[in-house]
């Protein structure tokens, strides 16, 4: 018996599958196998930290009733939105029809549908009842609840995306794009109901007002650009597939949105800082002296703002260093810095509490160090997500399809494929492994 | 003069098509999921505006009309003594957990100095502790006043946790008090986070805990099982100079009504239109 997988028959006979795997380690390349040996080592790591958060109360975590939400948050947070911002990148090819974004769809969409998956293995860690919350939300619904419709955009989003990767790999075009339009408007939705998630709370002064959904999706679109940046240099300098259009394409299609969201993003940093001052509001202003001058003032200025968003900007701007080296560096820091800004994000919400919590007063800001049990889950779900997407990259076709080149783009009506995307007839035949050894892309 | 309908067949204008079978079935078929989608709305919309709703499990049976009464507190910060009792008696009475950091009523000490900045402080919950020794900023500037003030839920009218709670678990009852349903809460934290009182905690696990679930929020009831019942809540039962002022606003000779009548009150962070149920007298300008 077997199934069909990607153009692929794969048997389930348990025989062939043990010698398949045999084979697949002792034909992969040693640097690859070191790469895959220590994404499991972390990934093991993960779990074990994910198996202590999972009894509810157990005081594993290192958050208090001042400091409710912590690094489990943030990195839900970080995720979700990182899944947003691929979206809605890819959006400008695989909606729009710009030539120069069509190479990124194959991986954004792969990227996106595990970087959900892994949001919402995190954020279930961080829930005591995360059963009781799937019947909870469908049985005794709070419509009025910001949490609630998060859940209802993203869920949504997740089945989008599920269907756009399917329809994507087994051909069915038409399906594909209607995936692909749905998916590109709950990218942009979903991530504001996160940010509304905070906006709501007015007893939050940081988090609260109208400013942080929009925000938040200026934060997707840092975040989605700069993993794109990240994945897409090592398509070009491992010559993966499709890496001829990557380099000509979608490298330099990456290099201008991050640039552009780069600069967007330092005026918001700069106007929410700036909106911290003023007023002298309770709460409000604490924060930003906790995030300019207090406890958060080095993730600020180093992670935040010096390496986050100075220097990859210097280097997308800088003729000298305009190269995928330089797009590389750019990319990983600032995804960095965005970690370190939803780190920062979540922590001022709750650093000035303005009253004391549970009896507990804390003066003049509250107190949070995540704990090794909280560390182990944040690096073991991000390396759940490096070493699925190495699998897909290795064993999925990830050059290009033609399922665009009908022209049915939103206002387009010429084909959104130029040369050099996969050739039709090539579909449903393996695709062959890059990291061969043999072929020098190690 | 005849068209074809959407059968195909020609029939005369004006005259109602025929269906056949097949587009009974599908018309059929397409209305099972509409009507159940129709029916878990309506449930849904239901289930989220019904934010007020009685309390699981009943308390006190079918003797106690949660709709005669008007629950509320007055706290009394000229009298009171920041002797702790009222902590004690709740931990004691509701199983709250017994360190210091997590409570579900406390006492504060305000210190207000001479250039009206206010020192907030809470040791150990504000039970049994020297506070002078915990007031930094209070020390090197002169006291304009000083006083303790009573905390605990406001249990608001207009209370951020309900509406924030994804599944409904938290809720307030026809006489006002916001509870926790132990089987629906989830443990997200939202209520906690959305508090802007402090008024809420996460049960951790252990020999304690309110309810006997580990992993939920807890917050006051105003000890709705006593209070149901004709009892006083624990804190104030305990308060040995009556600071503690708890009674039925529907009630008018009620100690909480002559007091609210009688004396200068005011709430906490007014300007949230929170609405809260818990009143104080003495407050100067730390309200907001």
């Amino acid at each position: 018996m077997s199934v069909h997988v990607a153009g692929r028959d794969l048997s389930t006979n348990p025989r062939v599958i043990a010698r398949a795997l045999r084979l697949e380690i002792a034909g992969t390349p040693r640097a690859l196998r070191i790469w895959y040996s220590v994404l499991l080592l972390l990934c093991l790591v993960g779990a074990v930290g994910a198996v202590l958060c999972l009894p509810p109360g157990w005081e594993v975590l290192g958050t208090s009733p001042t400091v409710e939400w912590g690094i489990l948050i943030t990195t839900y947070v970080f995720l979700a939105i990182t899944t947003s911002g691929l979206c809605l990148a890819s959006s400008l090819g695989t909606v729009f029809g710009i030539e120069m974004f069509i190479p990124l769809e194959k991986r954004h969409a792969i990227l996106a549908l595990l970087c959900l998956v892994t949001a919402f293995g995190v954020i279930a860690l961080d829930l005591h009842f995360p059963v009781r919350m799937v019947f909870g939300a469908v049985l005794s619904p709070s419509l009025l609840s910001p949490m609630w419709w998060m859940g209802v955009f993203y869920g949504a989003y997740l089945v989008f995306l599920v269907i756009e990767v399917l329809s994507m790999f087994t051909g069915r075009w038409q399906l594909h794009r209607v995936a692909c339009v749905l998916s590109s408007i709950t990218a942009i939705v979903a991530p504001t109901t996160l940010g509304a998630v905070f906006g709501v709370l007015s007893s939050r002064p940081y988090w609260h007002g109208a400013f942080t959904p929009p925000a938040m999706v200026a934060a997707a679109m840092l975040s989605g650009s700069a993993l794109l940046g990240v994945v897409f240099s090592c398509v070009h300098w491992f010559r993966l597939a499709g890496f001829e259009r990557a380099a000509t394409l979608a490298v330099p299609a990456i290099r201008l949105l991050l640039t552009i969201i780069l600069a967007v993003t330092v005026l918001v940093v700069g106007w929410q800082t700036a909106w911290g001052l003023y007023g002298n509001v309770p709460g409000l202003s604490d924060a930003t002296a906790a995030i300019l001058v207090g406890p958060l003032a080095l993730p600020f200025w180093i992670f935040r703002v010096l390496l986050g968003l100075v220097t990859p900007l210097v280097l997308l701007v800088l003729p000298r260093t305009r190269t995928p080296a330089g797009l590389f560096t750019a990319s990983c820091l600032a995804f960095v810095g965005l970690f370190a800004d939803r780190a920062i994000f979540v922590s001022a919400g709750q650093i000035a509490p303005g009253t004391a919590v549970a009896g507990v007063v804390s003066s003049p800001f509250a107190a949070y160090a995540p704990s090794l049990v909280e560390l182990s889950v944040v690096v073991g779900a991000l390396a759940f997500l490096a070493l699925v997407y190495t699998l897909a990259e290795r064993h999925l076709p990830m050059g290009e399809h033609q399922g665009h080149a009908v022209g049915a783009f939103l206002g387009s009506s010429k084909p959104g494929r130029a040369a050099g995307a996969e050739d039709p007839a090539a579909r449903g035949r393996p695709t062959a492994p890059f990291f061969d050894g043999g072929r020098g892309v190690l | 003069m005849s068209e074809t309908g959407p059968t195909g067949a020609n029939e005369p204008r004006g005259t109602p098509a025929t269906l056949s079978r097949r587009r009974v079935l599908q018309l059929g078929l397409a209305a099972v999921p509409a009507v159940c989608g129709a029916g878990l709305l309506s449930g849904a919309l239901a289930t989220s505006h019904d934010v007020v709703r009685a309390a699981e499990p009943e308390p006190a049976g079918a003797a106690y009309d949660p709709s005669a009464h008007d629950w509320a507190f007055v706290m009394d910060t000229t009298t009171c003594i920041g002797c702790g009792r009222c902590v004690e008696a709740c931990k004691l009475e509701n199983h709250v957990p017994e360190g210091p950091e997590l409570n579900r009523t406390w006492v504060e000490l305000h210190v207000l100095a001479e250039d009206w900045t206010v020192s907030v402080s809470s040791p150990d919950g504000g039970h049994g502790v020297p506070v002078e020794e915990t007031v930094p900023a209070a020390s090197a500037a002169t006291v304009r006043n000083a006083y303790f003030v009573p905390r605990t839920c406001m249990q608001c009218e207009n209370p951020p946790c309900t509406w924030v709670c994804p599944v409904s678990a938290t809720y307030r009852t026809e006489d006002g008090i916001i509870l926790v349903d132990e089987k629906r809460c989830i443990g997200c934290g939202y209520c906690v986070v959305a508090c802007p009182y402090g008024a809420r905690y996460m049960v951790p696990a252990g020999d304690t805990t309110p309810k006997g679930v580990a992993g939920i929020a807890d917050k006051c009831t105003f000890c709705y099982h006593r209070i149901t019942r004709g009892l006083l809540p624990a804190c104030a039962e305990v308060c040995p100079v009556s600071a503690r002022i708890f009674g039925d606003r529907n009630d008018a000779s009620s100690a909480v009504s002559v007091a609210l009548s009688e004396k200068r009150v005011r709430v906490m962070k007014p300007a949230l239109g929170t609405r809260p149920r818990v009143f104080y007298t003495g407050l100067e300008g730390e309200v907001e």
